[in-house]
């Protein structure tokens, strides 16, 4: 069914201009109102009607890839005009949020869960390794940052790139092993290093053992403090709002660097050792280089969403960054469909907002999410979006 | 003329099977060497080795004058020797033009600093290697070309076989090995596989085959040379109207029974 559906993505009808700008600006702005209400309705009927229609477009998608085919076309031709309206979107939108800090805070731990499955999606989604340590690489940088903040009173914002550093350097320790083991090992390799990371985070003196680490500073930015409200337009945002714009800055970094590595010589090779890693070493392609630069990518956007994390909470400890956070990332990667970026984020999304507005359910709430998330991989088998066919010749 | 590739004396034992046994070959530049011999002599696993997926338990491989034995595969592949495989091993879930540039691996060269830094640069080279990946599959056959944005799992078998020579001949290799090419192919797509090995062997002097096959038709009429493998060992070399009429040859291919009855 995809393979025809790719087959003729290239022949799908292509209206007027006018047609495409309203299809983008439409699916633009509906996704924005539907991820809107439910992110500010907290009655029962209405979240499972959103469910049910989030469903409904599904299925609909799925039924007829004529559709998918056609809203995917009028993106590639319009990519000027839906990344601006995008970024418009993603700039007001704090401003309809009615002041929540319930709603900001769980669009911002979406959008830091987005880059943890972004830069897991180098792994597993193009090259079919399995890392169960990004929630490791993710507590590495989040206490690295934290450590350096706490304790030589570091700013913020060099915290990040020393953060990210230090994770990629253990990404490619972590990647070591990938030059003996088989697949299977390696995925134990990386549960063991996630354990370890845990367990020292939890019993060493200087990480503060299992009280984490307390008091961590608001960033600041040209004399602003990330603590402080954001006051403009005669509007006044609650202060979490400085971090969602930091972390919706963050998203946009991540998407940029998985379209320009998936477009590249570097996606390529990724690919050739998740379809057949045999038949890539005998094109030339050095599988152990490219699995430990898979690792290093990894970590070095983990770490990016880990300090942003710490210094956004203030608070931060070993238990933040446990096993169940690495699978987590890695349900959010399937779910939203491997090696294809939106469907990353949707993912993200979909399974950072989905436990918390089904605690109407309280007890029974991670069962129904287990069920919601099977019923949207019954409808979309390969995951909400799959992988789709790289373009060429089409770039000016 | 030293050889472009030579082997000399490779052994191969997996525990007690010895499954090449101190083979000799020599393959000269623009050259074609067809390597023929029963199921199970031992073909595919000598490829293996000269292609470094196996590493001989003794003898060598060089490579225009270079010891090549050992290396690991991706250095072998970037030396210059490009292979298919028995049972094409395409990226299936990749498109027909990706594949062929996957084969230009080792002649391309962003890596991750220059895709996340230079962008312009980094996807004007995988551009070119596109365009030219087009073009290889469209002189190997216009039917391809058309499809080439489709993914290579859905092709046929023929398809498979030529799309994976197309993938060979992106990496500008010196030495292309090609394991049972014919295999799944009728007549006329035998009869286009040589007429396209000929032609690229027109276009790229010094360029050379090794060719593993089982269809007659193609070993008289292709190589230069034949070598005949039996149970791990060359058993004759020359070319193949001398080869075909020595009787270890007709032994190896009819069983000892009928070659004495012929
Ligand atoms: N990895 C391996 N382990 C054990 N035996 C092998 C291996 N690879 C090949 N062989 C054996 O080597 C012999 C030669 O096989 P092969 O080279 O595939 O023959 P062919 O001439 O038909 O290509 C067979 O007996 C096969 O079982
Ligand atoms: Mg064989």
């Amino acid at each position: 069914m995809a393979d025809t559906a790719q087959a003729t993505s290239a022949l799908v009808r292509r209206n007027g201009p006018s047609a495409d700008l309203a299809i983008v600006a439409g699916v633009e702005l509906g996704s924005a109102i539907l991820l809107w209400s439910f992110l500010l309705s907290d009655r029962t009927a209405v979240i499972v009607a959103l469910l049910a229609l989030m469903g409904g477009i599904f299925a609909a998608l799925q039924l007829r890839p004529a559709l998918e085919e056609r809203i995917v076309a009028a993106f590639h031709d319009r990519k000027r005009f839906a990344t601006l309206l995008g970024a418009v979107i993603v700039l007001i939108y704090p401003f309809f949020l009615q002041g929540s800090g319930y709603a900001f805070h769980l669009l911002i731990v979406s959008m830091l869960y987005a880059v943890l499955a972004l830069a897991l999606n180098f792994q597993l989604g193009s090259a079919n390794i399995p890392n169960f340590a990004t929630g490791a690489s993710y507590g590495i940088g989040a206490y690295t940052s934290a450590l350096l903040a706490l304790n030589f009173g570091v700013s913020f914002w060099l915290t990040l790139p020393v953060a990210a550093v230090v994770a990629t350097a253990f990404g490619f320790l972590l990647g070591f092993p990938s030059m003996r083991t088989k697949e299977s090992y390696l995925a134990l390799v990386t549960i063991a290093f996630g354990i370890v990371v845990h367990q020292l985070l939890n019993n060493f003196d200087w990480t503060g053992g299992p009280n984490g680490l307390v008091g961590i500073p608001a960033p600041e930015l040209f004399g602003h403090s990330f603590a402080r409200p954001i006051e403009a337009f005669g509007f006044r945002l609650p202060s979490q709002a400085n971090f969602y714009y930091l972390s919706a800055a963050l998203v946009g970094l991540s998407i940029v660097c998985a379209k320009r590595l998936h477009e590249s010589r570097v996606g390529l090779a990724w690919n050739a050792l998740r379809a057949d890693p045999l038949a890539a070493r005998c094109q030339g392609i050095d599988v152990v280089w490219f699995k430990m630069l898979a690792f290093g990518v990894d970590a070095f956007l983990a770490a990016f969403a880990g300090t942003i994390y710490a210094f956004y909470v203030s608070y931060i400890s070993p238990d933040n960054f446990t096993f169940l956070v690495s699978v987590t990332i890695m349900t959010m990667v399937i779910v939203g469909g491997m090696d294809n970026t939106l469907g990353v984020i949707i993912g993200a999304f979909f399974l950072t907002m989905l436990p918390e507005k089904l605690r109407i359910f309280s007890d029974y709430r991670l069962l129904f999410v287990g069920v919601v998330v099977i019923l949207f991989l019954i409808l979309r088998p390969q995951g909400l979006f799959p992988q789709r066919a790289r373009n060429y010749g089409e770039h000016r | 003329m030293t050889p472009l590739l030579e082997v000399r004396g490779l052994t191969i034992r997996f525990g007690g099977l010895v499954a090449v046994c101190e083979v000799d070959l020599a393959l000269n530049p623009s050259e074609v060497l067809c390597i023929i011999g029963p199921n199970g002599a031992g073909k595919s696993t000598l490829f293996n080795m000269i292609s470094g997926i196996y590493r001989p338990s003794a003898g060598t491989v060089h490579l225009d004058g270079r010891d090549i034995t050992g290396w690991p595969a991706h250095r072998i592949a970037a030396a210059g020797i490009a292979r298919t495989f028995q049972s094409s091993r395409l990226f299936n879930d990749l498109t027909l033009i990706d594949n062929v540039v996957i084969g230009m691996h080792s002649r391309t060269k962003s890596g991750v600093l220059d895709a996340l830094l230079r962008p312009g640069k980094a996807r004007a080279e995988l551009e070119a290697a596109a365009e030219k990946a087009g073009e290889l599959i469209r002189a190997i056959s216009p039917d391809l070309h058309a499809r080439r944005n489709t993914l290579a799992g859905a092709l046929p078998q023929a398809d498979r076989r030529r799309l994976e020579i197309a993938r060979a001949l992106a990496s500008d290799a010196r030495v292309i090995m090609l394991d049972e090419p014919s295999s799944g192919m009728d007549d006329r797509d035998t009869d286009a596989l040589m007429a396209d090995v000929r032609r690229v062997m027109a276009e790229r002097p010094g360029l050379s085959f090794l060719i593993i096959e089982h269809d007659m038709r193609l070993v008289a009429a292709l190589p230069d040379r034949v070598a005949v493998i039996d149970y791990g060992r060359k058993i004759a070399e020359g070319d193949f109207a001398d080869v075909r009429l020595m009787p270890r040859v007709q032994e190896a291919y009819l069983g000892q029974k009928a070659a004495e009855h012929a």
